[in-house]
């Protein structure tokens, strides 16, 4: 079992649903309205007169297998558009109850 | 904070204040008065304008039509009518219902001041009357006297009207018919002539021996006296004595010449009450005054005045307008008890738990007890409209907070604390809550905007049903949530033996056994059969358009009434009925007792006839208001109530009829069944305009022949009076000069002479009695006798009338009416057996074939017309109505299309059900059968929002679409029902009431009873039905386009990016 954390700008939350029922992912926790910045390139996401926008972010924990293709469509995703911004981050799952 | 979460926090402020709530209106409704109808003004004033000595036609030219046509200004006017007769003219105008009388009076005011100067000299200056409902009377008794009949009027003034005077709110009590005293001195025209004497010299003798004067003081010592000289008349046999001249050395006495009668006054009119002499007492009330009130305590004061009457004198009521409201009060109270008490029953079988039932039956009394605050504070009362209003929102009010309670119960099963439920629950629905209230408002409120009088009527309906709703709704979404998260308890729990968790059911035992297995089994049958419907939604449509189409066949074949208002069976008939014209009023009560005998025999329910023959005064105000005269017969027929009589009145009245239709000396007759508002009985008038006499005379006369044999058209009454016979003196006036004399006087010496010459009174107890000197009736009953009486010179001679005049036996023309300042005829006609759109049609088809001459124009009118306007106002107002609940609607759902499966899935069902129903119990659609098509859409609209609203919920929850239909029909079935079913039991008092005064409200429960029956049923299968019909092809094509949305699933990625994923 992986978890997998996407953070993603709010102008995907469609398509990141969209991709969810694609690959036929159920199980997820969902926080609307959080701020972040990337490491590299893209503009910061705080919220602010400044920079307005707001990031969303999904973490799934799903099976091994099922990893690449998330990650793939996340990829796919961020190719149609680069300046609004998403990123795929995975953990291993210890335990769960 | 959402205001449910406010109410669940702070329950003793939410509980407080809808406490303050029941105290307002508690406090409001102890202070309503009872009354028929919502307040309204009588829209007619009355102008009248004296021209003496001018005929019907020179006043029509000189005044009527100077007055119609600077009057026609006024604003607000709907229809100018006027009457033009001898000397007298009256233009009478009809204002739109609902505008201020009082502005348009001063409007009449200065048309009439810019006509003024036009009008000829010598017309008297127009006088302006305000109809008022003052004017109708609230209580009428028949009383009868044997041995005191003579002096009955002295006996009633003193015991009877001074007494009731005193009661609050009375405003004019006026005696019909009493004997009044007279002091007749009837002389001898011949006598008169052998001693050279005339009428007024006899009259003057009289009138100066009748004389207590003041004459001067009288010191005497040291006391001064008062002279008076004291002639009166003590008692009325003096008279005789009375000197009038000396002849011969000789005096010549009263006696000489004539009789002295001490009698009652000759008779004008006759009122007879079941045959016995007897007098109408006619109670009027000062406007704004309480009719049940003033009734009541009239009733109380009869009760100890009766005592203090000689025994011979007998009371009987002949109508009393309190006992009337009372009855229809009680009747619809009733009403509202049972469906108050059908609502509890129904909301118990379908929860099955009191404390749930309690909170919801909660929302009953808050919302209806805002009516009462509403009411007091519009200054209206507890009526008729009001209480229909109350009834209907009985079985709506309910509604949400069912809805709401339903919501949290959910939640409590599955296993939230009542707290937490209670909120969860509330914010799931309040949305549809509020789209659900708004729908019921879009129905009600626009009938606060209707005109005319059906708008006063629906004015208060619409506010009172629109003002429970919103009431009804905050309950639901403050106090219900409150109560619930009190009163319910959780699912107790357990841990058993084994250490298990175990839930102990509280819900076991006579209710689980029998309505929960039943209902339970009903939800499984319906969703099979639903089931089924979906597989088959061509057979099921098809289905569904063949019972609409059935429905709908009442009235596509013609075979619906329709009516303006019902008639009511208030137990009260009255006929005028007309013999041949200069009919003498004796031989006319000879008739009257004849016809009254047999009408005893054709119907023995007969409590009592009251019957008036002639008329009271020659001119007197009252001719403004009647046209009755010497040869007509008035009577009022009382019946015991409904429920004591096997025939209504309507029944008897047709018998009556048949029995008038037959008797050779009656000309003309109208029976009518009393109907509301100063007898307003539905008719169709067919106006004949033209201003040609003999044209417009001949074509009403061959219309009237042909009418009658309309099937249906009962009492045919034309306006225009035939020619009524007159003597007609004409003196030459060359002659009249050389005698020295004018026309007035010779015209009051005339008067003198027939009508008699007032010699001042007789003083007895405080009361004078008029003392009439003419001539005796044998000289003054043919035309040679006017010829023979002698009319006194200035100089003193002598003359008869044939040296100075010729008299002539003549027809005098008719009075002149206009309608629209133009002369008109009209034929008015009063069905009986069809319905008044029937009547009207089969008229129309006989004006049509009948030829008519240039210049004259046929309008067919009447009540008929207000129809028809009310029919198109009803049409308007329905369309305005569905497209505000599309408004609603489409805003509930965020879609165009979906509404359209409410409106189309079950509006017209609606409507085929309130048809069918109506035909089958024969009634007619009228007012407020159509004010029950009105409110039929709003239930059934409701209706379809709750189902498709889940509907659409399931469906975003992901359930397959026919899968998500049947679930939702499942689930919503109870709901459904309840809201069908409370609505339906709580009209079925009224409809069922045989109350007096049902006859107007039962149409009401029959249309919705009807059409909420036949919609529930239909609606449960067609609107799901529908909904899959609209939604399949539009959800595959949703599908697709939501690929080409997201297209950037389809690319294919390159393979660097490939190779960094696979990484990992």
């Amino acid at each position: 079992m992986k978890a997998v954390m996407i953070v993603f700008s709010q102008a995907h939350t469609e398509r990141v649903e969209y991709m969810f029922s694609r690959l036929a992912i159920k199980g997820f926790t969902f926080w609307e309205n959080v701020q972040g910045e990337g490491s590299k390139t893209g503009e910061p996401h705080r919220g602010t007169h400044t920079w307005p926008d707001m990031n969303s972010s999904v973490l799934t924990v799903i099976e091994d297998d099922k990893v690449q293709d998330l990650l793939i469509a996340v990829r796919k995703l961020d190719n149609r558009n680069k300046e609004a911004g998403i990123r795929a981050f995975v953990w291993n799952v210890e335990q769960t109850v | 904070m959402a205001i449910y979460k406010t109410a669940i926090n702070k329950p003793i402020t939410t509980a407080l204040i809808f406490v303050a709530v029941i105290v307002f209106g508690v406090f409001s409704f102890s202070k309503l008065p009872i009354d028929q109808f919502p307040k309204m003004d009588i829209p007619y004033v009355s102008i009248m304008t004296t021209y003496p000595g001018a005929n019907g036609s020179e006043i029509e030219t000189n005044v009527t039509k100077v007055l119609e046509n600077s009057l026609n200004s006024v604003d607000g006017l709907k229809e100018i009518t006027s009457q033009s007769k001898d000397n007298m003219s009256i233009i009478t105008l009809q204002l739109n219902w609902g505008s201020n009388i009082d502005e348009s009076v001063n409007d009449v005011r200065s048309a009439i001041d810019m006509a003024i100067n036009n009008l000829p000299d010598g017309c008297s200056r127009p006088m302006i009357f305000k109809l008022s409902t003052s004017m109708i009377p609230v209580l009428q008794y028949a009383i009868t006297a044997n041995e005191s009949y003579p002096g009955l009027d002295k006996i009633l003034e003193d015991n009877v009207v001074n007494v009731l005077k005193r009661i609050e709110g009375i405003g004019n009590i006026s005696l019909s018919g009493a004997p009044e005293r007279y002091i007749y001195i009837d002389l001898d025209q011949n006598k008169l002539d052998a001693y050279n004497l005339s009428v007024e010299q006899v009259g003057q003798a009289v009138g100066a021996n009748n004389l207590n004067l003041a004459s001067g003081s009288v010191k005497m010592g040291k006391e001064q006296y008062q002279l008076r000289v004291q002639s009166e008349y003590v008692e009325s046999s003096e008279i005789n004595d009375i000197v009038v001249a000396n002849r011969g050395g000789k005096s010549v006495f009263v006696k000489d010449l004539a009789t002295v009668r001490d009698s009652l006054r000759d008779i004008t009119i006759d009122e007879k009450i079941n045959g016995r002499n007897g007098v109408r007492l006619v109670i009027m009330k000062q406007t704004g005054a309480n009719t049940v009130q003033i009734t009541r305590d009239v009733h109380k004061a009869m009760v100890e005045i009766e005592k203090t009457l000689p025994p011979d004198i007998k009371f009987q009521i002949i109508y009393d307008g309190g006992e009337n409201i009372q009855n229809s009060i009680n009747g619809l109270s009733e009403a509202v008890m049972f469906a108050f008490l059908f609502v509890i029953l129904i909301v118990l079988v379908f929860l099955g738990k009191w404390r749930a039932m309690f909170i919801i039956i909660l929302s009953i009394p808050i919302s209806l007890v805002t009516a009462f605050a509403y009411l007091s504070i519009v200054d209206s009362s507890l009526n008729i409209i009001s209480l229909c209003s109350l009834t209907i929102a009985i079985g709506l009010v309910v509604d949400d907070a069912i809805v709401v309670l339903e919501n949290i119960t959910r939640h409590i099963e599955r296993g939230a604390s009542p707290r937490e439920a209670s909120i969860y629950g509330t914010n799931e629905v309040w949305v549809s809550i509020i789209a659900t209230t708004m729908v019921i408002v879009a129905v009600f409120l626009p009938l606060t905007m209707l005109g005319g009088q059906a708008g006063i009527f629906f004015k208060e309906m619409g506010w009172i049903v629109t003002i429970c709703i919103i009431i009804s709704a905050l309950v639901a979404i403050a106090l219900t949530p409150m109560l619930s998260s009190i009163m319910l308890k959780t699912k107790k729990v357990i841990i058993n033996a084994k250490g298990e968790i175990e839930e102990v059911s509280t819900r076991s035992g006579f209710y689980e056994r029998t309505a929960m297995k039943w209902l339970a089994a009903l939800d499984k049958w319906y969703a099979g059969r639903l089931h089924w419907c979906l597989n088959h939604k061509l057979i099921t449509s098809i289905a569904a358009f063949v019972i609409m189409i059935l429905g709908f066949l009442p009235v596509i074949m013609g075979g619906l009434g329709v009516n303006f208002m019902a008639e009511q069976d208030n137990g009260q008939l009255t006929a005028t009925i007309e013999l041949q014209r200069g009919t003498r009023v004796e031989e006319t009560m000879k008739a009257a007792r004849a016809i009254e005998a047999d009408f005893f025999k054709i119907a023995p329910e007969i409590e009592l006839i009251s019957s008036s023959t002639g008329t009271s005064d020659d001119a007197g105000f009252s001719s403004l208001m009647s046209k009755a005269n010497n040869n007509t017969i008035s009577m009022t027929i009382r019946f015991p109530n409904k429920s004591k009589r096997e025939r209504t009145v309507f029944q008897i009245a047709e018998d009556l009829r048949t029995y008038l239709k037959d008797r050779a000396d009656v000309i003309n007759y109208s029976v009518s069944t009393g109907g509301m508002m100063g007898g307003q009985q539905s008719n169709v008038a067919v106006e004949v305009y033209g201003y040609d006499f003999e044209a417009t005379n001949r074509l009403t006369e061959e219309l009237k022949h042909k009418i009658a044999d309309v099937e249906g058209a009962r009492n045919i009454t034309v306006s225009r009076e035939e020619d009524r016979a007159e003597l007609q003196i004409n003196f030459d006036k060359e002659k009249l000069a050389r005698s020295g004399m004018t026309s007035a006087q010779v015209s009051m010496a005339i008067r003198s002479r027939v009508n008699g010459f007032a010699a001042g009174f007789l003083k007895e107890d405080g009361d004078e009695y008029d003392i009439v000197v003419r001539l005796k009736e044998e000289f003054r009953n043919s035309i040679t006798d006017i010829e023979e009486m002698t009319l006194q010179a200035p100089t003193g001679a002598l003359i008869k009338v044939k040296e100075l005049a010729t008299v002539q036996e003549f027809w005098s023309p008719p009075t002149i009416e206009h309608k629209r300042r133009q002369r008109v005829v009209t034929i008015s006609v009063s069905p009986s057996g069809v319905s008044l759109l029937e009547l009207a049609n089969s008229i129309k088809a006989v004006v049509k074939e009948t030829e008519i001459p240039q210049g004259v124009l046929i309008n067919v009118g009447g009540t008929y017309e207000d129809q028809m306007e009310m029919s198109r106002d009803m049409g308007t107002l329905m369309m305005l109505i569905i497209l505000l609940v599309y408004i609603v609607m489409a805003s509930q759902f965020e879609s165009f299309a979906k509404p359209f499966i409410i409106i189309l899935g079950s509006i017209p069902f609606a409507f085929a059900g309130a048809f069918v129903a109506l035909y089958i119990t024969g009634t007619d659609l009228e007012m407020v059968g159509m004010l029950g098509l009105i409110l039929l859409v709003g239930i059934v609209v409701k209706n379809g929002i709750v189902l498709v609203d889940y509907i659409n919920l399931m469906r975003d929850r992901g359930y397959e679409l026919n899968e998500a239909i049947a679930l939702s029909g499942e689930s919503r079935l109870r709901p459904v029902l309840m809201t069908a079913l409370t609505a339906i039991l709580g009209m079925v008092p009224m409809a069922l009431s045989t109350a007096e005064g049902s006859e107007m409200w039962v149409p009401l429960g029959i249309v919705v009873i009807g059409g909420l029956t036949f919609a529930t049923i239909v609606t449960l299968v067609v609107v799901p039905v529908l909904y899959a019909a609209m939604s399949r092809h539009g959800e595959r094509d949703k599908e697709a386009e939501l690929r080409k949305t997201f297209i950037f699933f389809d690319q294919t990625l390159s393979e660097e990016d490939r190779k960094e994923i696979e990484k990992v």
